[in-house]
């Protein structure tokens, strides 16, 4: 137990010291270092609602996170959340928008399948070419992002292009307020309960099933598993499917919920940001659920920066960038795990 | 000086006393530690210029890392290292370079992708900034031409035949000034042909004036080519250089598998045990042999692949209560074996029989619910994930078998783990520490506590006792013989024959991916010592 709280409390400090950088940074470019981490503090917790905002941000990065340690936890650095997530995002429309009229209790059930649906099958390929031919999953789900912004773009200005549209962005037609979710807060029951649902199954998974401990001796030494009898490809491909799901299940909430359509390059930096918590959360299930609350308190923040310090918005990008770079650089143990993984057996 | 054949024998004889023209190289007092492990322990050598000098020993003996010392890649804690006479600082490869050292490596190391005209520009020292590709295959035709090298200049490092990419590494290593060229376990790779042409290449090399060190394990082709064999052991000079006409293999072999050390450890395990007799006394009930066997083999063929020798054609049965020792020179096609039985490794032809069932094909998982357990070669990466709990490699055997999505209690199998940990005898802090902080002794003994159990009939050991001390290695053989005693069958590979003689109800030898003979008790270690390197 010390030991979990040692790491964490190294991951907070290496945070701090990332945040410190960019303070010295902005200080030097002439704005004020203090009024921004004021404004940020007072963005994402402090004002009164601001907890509302961050926890708007949280809840879809806490689901999309959970995704990406399981497959890291399995042992495959699955970098395609982002992808996954635009994907599934894809799947919930097209359903919403040709089963529109329908009733919302079938409605929005086989919207929830069809996002998990289209997230895993964005994680199954590239998982295949890793079990099957050893393809480097790094580099093939950081190639389905990149294809899978470009189907997004293709979708929304062709088959589910919203033709009352102004032309200004590529959207999909509104989500009928029946299948809504949510409002624009992105906070109701059902988002609230999906994402308290998925941290309950996903931390069962992970602590207290079979799964969970073969995944663990798997991402850290595939070899030996191997040698009892476990069948990796099955374990990884297990492992990128339900990150993959999972970040899908991200985006049909996010077109179901505060976002209301499918907007071409909407979140475009989410997929990343919940690997930096996945990452900083030492690939525990818990600790996301409280790093997500801090991203999305910095996410929520961004919005506050140009109007309290004067500061472009992307600040928010170029803090998360710099705590990316300090996380990654103290060799995170999740990255420990992913070295044993190049020696892996392949698909036997 | 003198010419001929005359010279060279004076040259030889003058080697164990102070020579007088400088050694082509010379360490003093080598020790080399990987870790907690010991790789050479004050090894004092002088190499005579203008000679074939062969460095031979079981793996595991220090040769290669005597080579790597040499050349300097290694860093030895103690010891001086004088190449030509003059003394150079340990652990730097540029001037052990400069100086004249070249080595080749056991798995060759040139960039695959490379035209072998930029493989000799860039392995050269002197790599010019701007280059054409015509230019390059100017410089270096010719000098492949010299040394027999039959490699197209424009061809891929990767796409070369294994005996050309030998060629080239040599020819690689050749472009400097060498004075001392050092090859480590070159014939590994090659075909009978290919091994004829490396040794004509070494012969014509050491005509014109170069020092040549083989690292060696097969005792025909050291007596074939070297003018001098030294001998390494556990890390320990046993013996040499010593002029290879003044040795045979008889000899050579006792002093490679140590023949003195039998009775020592038998002495020190009989003490640590207390079991002298049954160490002696044929265990065997006669019955074994009519009842069907645990394990039969037959016929088994498998490809060769990066990790050893095929196996060919290989066949064996294992009896209820029977210990069957695997003795041979290591890359032999003993992993093969081992992977075979499971299932790591597809047969090609042939059946494989467990209790009396055809699982050829049937998955490890299958195999290991059936009573197959294995304690595989490698301790820390087969064996164990050492950056996982105890209680997690503990469990792994039993997890794999159910299905994945089943819930767990952490808590009990932490309890259950805690109890059998403490029934082998592991010492340990919490069954929530790491594998990788247990001593190695007692991670042996964790795989022990996972793989051998109530259910078990068929128990593969892989050098079970590598890298532990005594009474560590007592337990291990003790826990095997106790296994037997419970009726189940037992495989066990050790690179050790003084161990294998002692535990063994049968032994069968490996050489080149084939089983090439079956001793029983009483054995001998001169029939199994030559066996082992086909020397017979």
């Amino acid at each position: 137990m010390t030991a979990r709280l040692f790491a964490v409390g190294r991951a907070i400090a290496f945070v701090i010291l990332a945040l410190a950088l960019c303070g010295v940074i902005f200080e030097f470019a002439g704005y004020s270092a203090p009024e921004m981490f004021q404004s940020i503090a007072d963005g994402a917790f402090l004002n009164p609602g601001a907890w509302q905002g961050s926890l708007r941000w949280a809840l879809p990065l806490f689901i999309t996170a959970t995704g990406v340690i399981i497959s890291f936890r399995s042992g495959y650095f699955n970098v395609g959340a982002q992808g996954q997530f635009y994907i599934g995002a894809i799947g919930t429309t097209f359903v919403v928008d040709f089963m529109n009229g329908y009733p919302a209790a079938l409605v929005i059930p086989l919207c929830f399948i069809a996002g998990i649906a289209g997230g895993a099958i964005w994680a199954l390929w590239p998982g295949l070419l890793r079990v099957r031919s050893g393809a480097d999953e790094v580099i093939t789900t950081l190639m389905g992002n990149f294809i899978a912004g470009l189907i997004l773009i293709y979708v929304t200005g062709g088959i589910l292009k919203d033709p009352s549209g102004t032309g200004q962005v590529m959207a999909s037609r509104p989500v009928a307020p029946a299948y809504r979710i949510s409002s624009e807060t992105g906070l109701s029951p059902t988002i609230v309960g999906a994402a308290i649902v998925v941290g309950v199954v996903m931390w069962i998974l992970v602590n207290r099933s079979a799964f969970g401990v073969l995944a663990g001796l798997a991402g850290r030494n595939p070899i030996m598993i191997v040698w009892q009898g476990a069948r990796m490809s099955r374990l990884g491909l297990a492992g990128f499917m339900l990150g993959g799901g999972l970040a899908g299940l991200a985006g049909a909430m996010e077109v179901l919920g505060p976002n209301g359509r499918l907007v071409s390059g909407f979140l475009p930096t989410l997929g990343f940001t919940a690997i930096l918590i996945a990452l900083v959360a030492g690939l525990s299930i818990s600790g996301a659920a409280i790093v997500s609350l801090f991203f999305g308190g910095l996410a929520s923040a961004s919005l506050y920066l140009p109007v309290l310090a004067g500061l472009p918005a992307a600040a928010i990008d170029i803090i998360n960038a710099a705590i990316a770079l300090f996380i990654t650089a103290r060799a995170a143990p999740g990255l420990g795990w992913l070295a044993a993984r190049r020696r892996a057996v392949g698909g036997a | 000086m003198n010419t001929g054949g005359q010279r060279e024998a004076a040259v030889i004889e003058a080697i164990p006393s102070e020579a007088p023209s400088p050694s082509a190289l010379q360490c003093r007092d080598i020790s080399v530690q990987y870790g907690e492990v010991a790789a050479l322990v004050g090894v004092s050598l002088a190499f005579a210029p203008k000679l074939i000098h062969a460095v031979v020993g079981q793996n595991g003996a220090g040769k290669t890392t005597f080579a790597r010392v040499a050349a300097g890649l290694v860093k030895p804690v103690s010891g001086t290292l004088a190449i030509g006479g003059k003394e150079i600082p340990t652990g730097n490869v540029g001037l052990a370079r400069a100086a004249g050292v070249e080595l080749v490596h056991q798995n060759f190391a040139l960039p695959p992708s490379f035209t072998v005209a930029e493989a000799m520009e860039f392995g050269a020292e002197r790599g010019r900034p701007f280059f054409s590709r015509r230019g390059l295959e100017a410089r270096w035709k010719k000098h492949l031409e010299n040394l027999g090298v039959r490699a197209g200049l424009r061809d891929r490092i990767r796409d070369l035949p294994v005996e050309a990419q030998q060629g080239v590494e040599i020819a690689r290593a050749l472009v400097a000034d060498a004075k001392v060229l050092i090859l480590d376990e070159p014939t590994a790779v090659l075909s009978p042909s290919g091994i004829e042409t490396l040794f004509e290449r070494l012969k014509s090399l050491k005509a014109s004036g170069v020092t040549i060190i083989l690292i060696l394990h097969k005792i025909r082709e050291v007596l074939g080519i070297a003018d001098t064999v030294t001998v390494l052991r556990g890390g320990r000079l046993v013996e040499g250089p010593v002029a290879a006409r003044a040795t045979n293999a008889r000899r050579l072999s006792a002093s490679i598998i140590g023949a003195q050390a039998e009775q020592e450890i038998a002495g020190d395990e009989a003490a640590l045990v207390g079991a002298t007799d049954e160490i002696k006394a044929a265990p065997v009930p006669a019955a074994v042999s009519q009842a069907a066997p645990v394990l039969a083999m037959e016929r088994v063929f498998t490809r060769s692949d990066s990790e050893g020798p095929g196996l060919e054609e290989a066949s064996l049965s294992i009896g209820r209560g029977e210990i069957v020792g695997v003795a041979g020179v290591e890359g032999n096609g003993q992993r093969t074996l081992v992977r075979v039985l499971a299932n790591l490794v597809d047969a090609q032809s042939g059946r494989i029989l467990l209790g009396g069932e055809d699982i050829t094909k049937t998955p490890l998982s299958e195999r290991r619910a059936r009573g197959l357990r294995v304690i595989p070669f490698e301790r820390n990466s087969e064996g164990l994930s050492l950056s996982s709990a105890l209680w997690e490699n503990w469990s792994a055997r039993q997890l794999v078998l159910g299905s994945a999505l089943k819930l767990i209690n952490p808590a009990r199998y932490r309890k259950a783990c805690d109890a059998s940990l403490k029934e082998w005898d592991v010492r340990y802090h919490t069954t929530a520490q790491p594998a990788g902080s247990l001593s190695g002794g007692n991670a042996q003994k964790l795989i022990l506590a996972r793989e051998i159990d109530a259910d078990a009939s068929l128990i593969i050991a892989a050098q079970p006792t590598r890298g532990l001390d005594v009474g560590a290695t007592a337990f291990v053989w003790r826990a095997l013989r106790e296994a037997r005693a419970r009726g189940c069958a037992v495989l066990v590979i050790s690179s050790d024959l003084d161990e294998l003689f002692d535990i063994s109800d049968r032994l069968i030898v490996m050489l080149s991916g084939r089983i090439v003979v079956e001793f029983r008790p009483p054995y001998r270690l001169g029939e199994v010592g030559a066996a082992m390197t086909g020397a017979h």
